[in-house]
């Protein structure tokens, strides 16, 4: 298919499927908490490490990606929640400086070292994803759901208002110190997919448009997902037709999927009627 | 105080950052059953007073007890009995919430966070929404509600927490005077029904004042006046 062997398009479409899956569902925690600034600066944390990774010559430079997000995570996690610096200020100061540390780090790399690898982690690539690339995800997506599924109490009470979860008698640092770790391991494990360029899109784009379409957030947390898959999985294959960067098409199917959701949302219509939804 | 179910000695609390306390040197005590209504000016403290009783403020000297017990910021399972109605709760018009959903939550705090919602948990809220007589409202999405009808929500809440202690925040601001004397009404409601202790933030003269046991005035921190109300309502 598309002129490439199944050992090649298999990871990438398994790879493609999980990492839409898993950021979307992860995007609609970091919408609901008003998170996205710092997500957006963790991501481009993950960018940095792993072109650390590349000038460090590490065979796999992912894992220097997660080693740097969940750093990002441990800093910026309490530096937001102290709310002595505004979350604008922070990714005003770790945005522009993670992705300076990630081009510096990519520019000291001996030669040999800036290749496909780099370049796809800047923007993602189909020949970048293997099946042990495939199985860390998978691994992350066991992590995700047993996560959710056990801490579905306090998570349920923190998308609806973190002030309302405390005041109810549940905690709410923890699990909100656990999503900003989980966003992290997403991001970093994520990044062959979609590029640390891009990597946000992924678990925006989808989350956004499935908030469009319905009030109720566990269905919600089911349509993003199947956005994000779809988003993932049309651009690989757009990637594979036309021979565009796949984060770059991975964006342009999720921005299309956004952009059709915000026209035909249901939600817009029933508030120009004035009518009340159910 | 054997009935006393919230105690303030001389408490000061500030907000993270700032240099003058809300509150300053603050006693009370108000005993099991009672209403109490607090009023004072825009600023006054009055909402720093409930946030401190329920351990919503970390920065607090003094001692704050309910039911005899400390309270701080990890006193989660004392706050799942208390009935919180947040002055800012107004939930925005695309919230993702159904109103059912909204009030089941409340229900949370009650008992193990890893024990999934169970059907007592459904039947309290369900039934606390028929209370409140909304029971139609619980499958619509809470952002699409009137200013009233999130009122009555959060009422809901407190009373499917079976909720000994009520800290409503001005729980009738900003309502039409028909939505504001049934809003009063439902609060005296759901106390009565809890046998609940409330204290009752309010800067207007109406229904809910009236109703209270006693009223204390906040000033700029301070606490300025306590006068039992008996015989008003």
């Amino acid at each position: 298919m598309f002129g490439l062997p199944w050992h090649i398009l298999l990871p990438t479409l398994l790879g493609s499927l999980l990492a839409g899956a898993l950021s979307s569902a992860l995007g609609v925690f970091v919408i609901r908490m008003k998170l996205t600034s710092l997500g957006f600066a963790m991501s481009h944390a993950a960018f940095a490490g792993a072109a650390l990774g590349i000038l460090l010559g590490v065979a796999d430079p992912i894992w220097m990606a997660l080693v740097l997000a969940l750093l990002a995570a441990a800093i910026l996690g309490p530096l937001a929640d102290a709310s002595r610096m505004s979350v604008d200020t922070i990714l005003a100061v770790v945005f522009p400086v993670t992705m300076a540390l990630g081009l510096v780090f990519l520019n000291l790399a001996p030669s040999s070292g800036i290749g496909n690898g780099a370049l796809s982690l800047l923007w993602g690539s189909l020949l970048g994803i293997t099946m042990p690339h495939v199985l860390v995800l998978a691994a992350v997506a066991g992590v995700f759901v047993a996560v959710l599924l056990v801490f579905w109490k306090p998570f349920f009470a923190l998308l609806l208002d973190r002030k309302l979860a405390l005041a109810s008698g549940l905690p709410v640092d923890g699990p909100f110190y656990a999503l900003l770790f989980l966003v992290a391991l997403v991001v970093a494990t994520s990044l062959r997919v979609t590029g640390g360029l891009l990597i946000y899109s992924l678990m925006i784009l989808p989350a956004s448009a499935a908030l469009q379409w319905v009030y109720d957030i566990k269905k919600a947390l089911l349509l993003a997902p199947t956005f994000g898959i779809a988003a993932s999985l049309g651009g690989a294959v757009l990637s594979l037709m036309v021979d565009l960067p796949m984060g770059a098409a991975i964006t342009i199917v999720a921005a299309g999927i956004f952009l059709l959701s915000v026209v035909a949302s249901p939600k817009r219509r029933r508030a120009r009627a004035g009518a009340h939804p159910v | 105080m054997d009935d006393c179910v919230v105690s303030l000695r001389r408490v000061s609390a500030s907000y993270e950052g700032e240099r003058h306390a809300a509150l300053h040197d603050v006693s009370l005590e108000v005993r099991a059953g009672e209403q109490v209504g607090v009023v004072g000016p825009n600023g006054a403290g009055k909402t720093t007073l409930l946030e401190v009783v329920s351990g919503l403020l970390p920065f607090v000297l003094g001692a704050v007890e309910v039911h005899g017990q400390p309270v701080s910021r990890r006193s989660h399972r004392l706050r799942a009995r208390i009935g919180y109605v947040p002055q800012d709760a107004m939930f925005p018009s695309d919230t993702p919430f159904l109103v059912s959903d909204v009030v089941l939550a409340a229900r949370f705090g009650l008992s193990s966070r890893l024990r999934w919602p169970t059907a007592g948990d459904r039947s309290a809220a369900r039934s606390a929404l028929v209370a409140i007589g909304i029971s139609d409202l619980g499958g619509r999405p809470v952002g699409r509600l009137s200013g009233g009808q999130q009122r009555k929500v959060l009422l809901a809440r407190a009373l499917a927490q079976h909720a000994s202690l009520l800290l409503l925040d001005e729980p009738t601001a900003n309502l039409d005077p028909e939505s504001k004397i049934e809003v009063a009404e439902l609060v005296q409601a759901v106390r009565r029904d809890l046998g609940a202790t409330a204290l009752v933030v309010t800067h207007e003269d109406g229904a809910l004042l009236r109703m209270a046991d006693r009223v204390v005035r906040i000033v700029a921190g301070r606490l300025v006046a306590d006068e039992a109300l008996v015989g008003m309502s």
